[in-house]
């Protein structure tokens, strides 16, 4: 990522009104990761896998507290399963941003597989999605999501990708 | 012990200002019959009850959370032991109910009925005070030096098999949404917060000339 558009993302969750980032790091935003880390604003809190991250942004959203769930489009495979449960089983949400490695253009052969399963199973679990390509649709989709996941008592999806993660 | 012996023993020491998050299995009527208050989150999720517990504590740092585990949930994602040794979570106190079998789908054993020793493994992530108990004395020693203790708790309940019955009538008769938003309306009052946001005024003023005409 470019530091502008690292920059727009950081101000981006801060306006939406994210305080707390739970996250396992990836490639694609790996310039993203250190700013959040050391920026007094964000709880900052590292997990040891996705369905593990998935829970503890659940718990953070039944507090009060805005939480995003930061990763690779990887994770959403292994939160599936805590996914469903907290939002079909009990309605408590989750707010995820993750990359789009896999898209068309990707050029590594093992991150295919991400981007087939990724919307397929983002519809397959009926998880509203933006796929943010433009640096200036950043503020608009964080804002939105962060207000429909508390409307909605479900689950919204951020993938970034385009001329963010370039 | 049995578990609702062991449950006895937590339920007064849960208070009122303090939050709980509650495993599946045998444990949601046991936990029901003995602190049927708004401060218990129910999850029906094996995996995620210490995560959500964890969420909750550190979003919440003035109140203590207690995490209801079990030894089959904590099985399935262990990391969560990683995060907690790491980030300390002072406020919160994780109880694993370890009867080590999956009793209420028959009784097949977990891994802690042979080899594993949760408590073990907890310290190795960095959780220094973990512990397990055998006895109601040993139980009541160890919940008072966790709670006097300014890091995560964590104690692991070695348990004997058997599930407490209760008539139909006392059982917790609310489903998974309702459960989370009694327990989420208790935050929302108990923290003078709005989580899930009411609905936006219905009388709503046009903007600019309306021609009706």
């Amino acid at each position: 990522m470019k530091q502008d558009a690292v920059r727009l993302v950081v101000e981006a969750m801060k306006e939406a009104g994210i305080g707390t980032v739970v996250t396992l790091p990836e490639s694609k935003f790996k310039e993203l990761y250190p700013v959040l880390h050391t920026d007094p604003d964000f709880r900052y809190i590292m997990v040891t896998n996705e369905a593990e991250g998935a829970g503890i942004a659940a718990g953070c959203w039944a507090a009060g507290k805005k939480a995003v769930l930061l990763m690779e489009n990887a994770g959403l495979r292994v939160a599936m399963e805590p996914l469903a449960r907290l939002g079909q089983t009990h309605g408590i949400p989750v707010l995820m941003v993750m990359c789009y490695t896999g898209e068309i253009g990707e050029r590594n052969w093992w991150g295919i597989s991400h981007g087939q399963t990724m919307e397929p199973l983002l519809q397959a679990m009926h998880i509203p999605y933006i796929v943010v390509r433009k640096k200036d649709e950043l503020k608009d989709a964080f804002r939105r999501a962060s207000t429909h996941i508390s409307v909605s008592l479900y689950h919204v999806a951020l993938i970034l990708t385009g001329e963010v993660t370039a | 012990m049995k578990r609702y012996e062991a449950l006895k023993i937590l339920a007064p020491r849960v208070r009122e200002e303090d939050l709980a998050v509650v495993a599946l299995g045998g444990t949601i009527d046991e936990w029901y019959s003995l602190h049927p208050g708004p401060n218990s989150l129910y999850l029906k999720i094996m995996g995620a009850i210490t995560p959500v517990a964890f969420g909750l504590a550190d979003s919440l740092p003035h109140r203590r959370v207690f995490s209801l585990d079990t030894d089959g949930s904590l099985l399935l994602n262990m990391g969560i032991l990683c995060t907690i040794g790491n980030e300390q979570p002072k406020n919160l106190v994780t109880l694993v109910i370890d009867n080590e079998c999956y009793e209420v789908i028959g009784g097949p054993p977990t891994h802690t009925s042979r080899n594993v020793d949760l408590a073990a493994m907890a310290r190795g992530a960095g959780i220094r005070g973990a512990v397990a108990v055998r006895t109601p004395e040993e139980l009541e020693r160890e919940l008072a030096a966790a709670l006097g203790r300014e890091e995560p708790g964590f104690i692991v309940l070695k348990l004997e098999r058997g599930t407490a019955v209760f008539p139909e009538e006392a059982r917790k008769r609310t489903d998974g949404h309702e459960d989370k938003y009694r327990f989420v309306r208790h935050i929302e009052d108990t923290e003078k917060i709005t989580i899930i946001p009411r609905e936006v005024k219905s009388v709503r003023k046009v903007e600019g000339p309306a021609n009706w005409g």
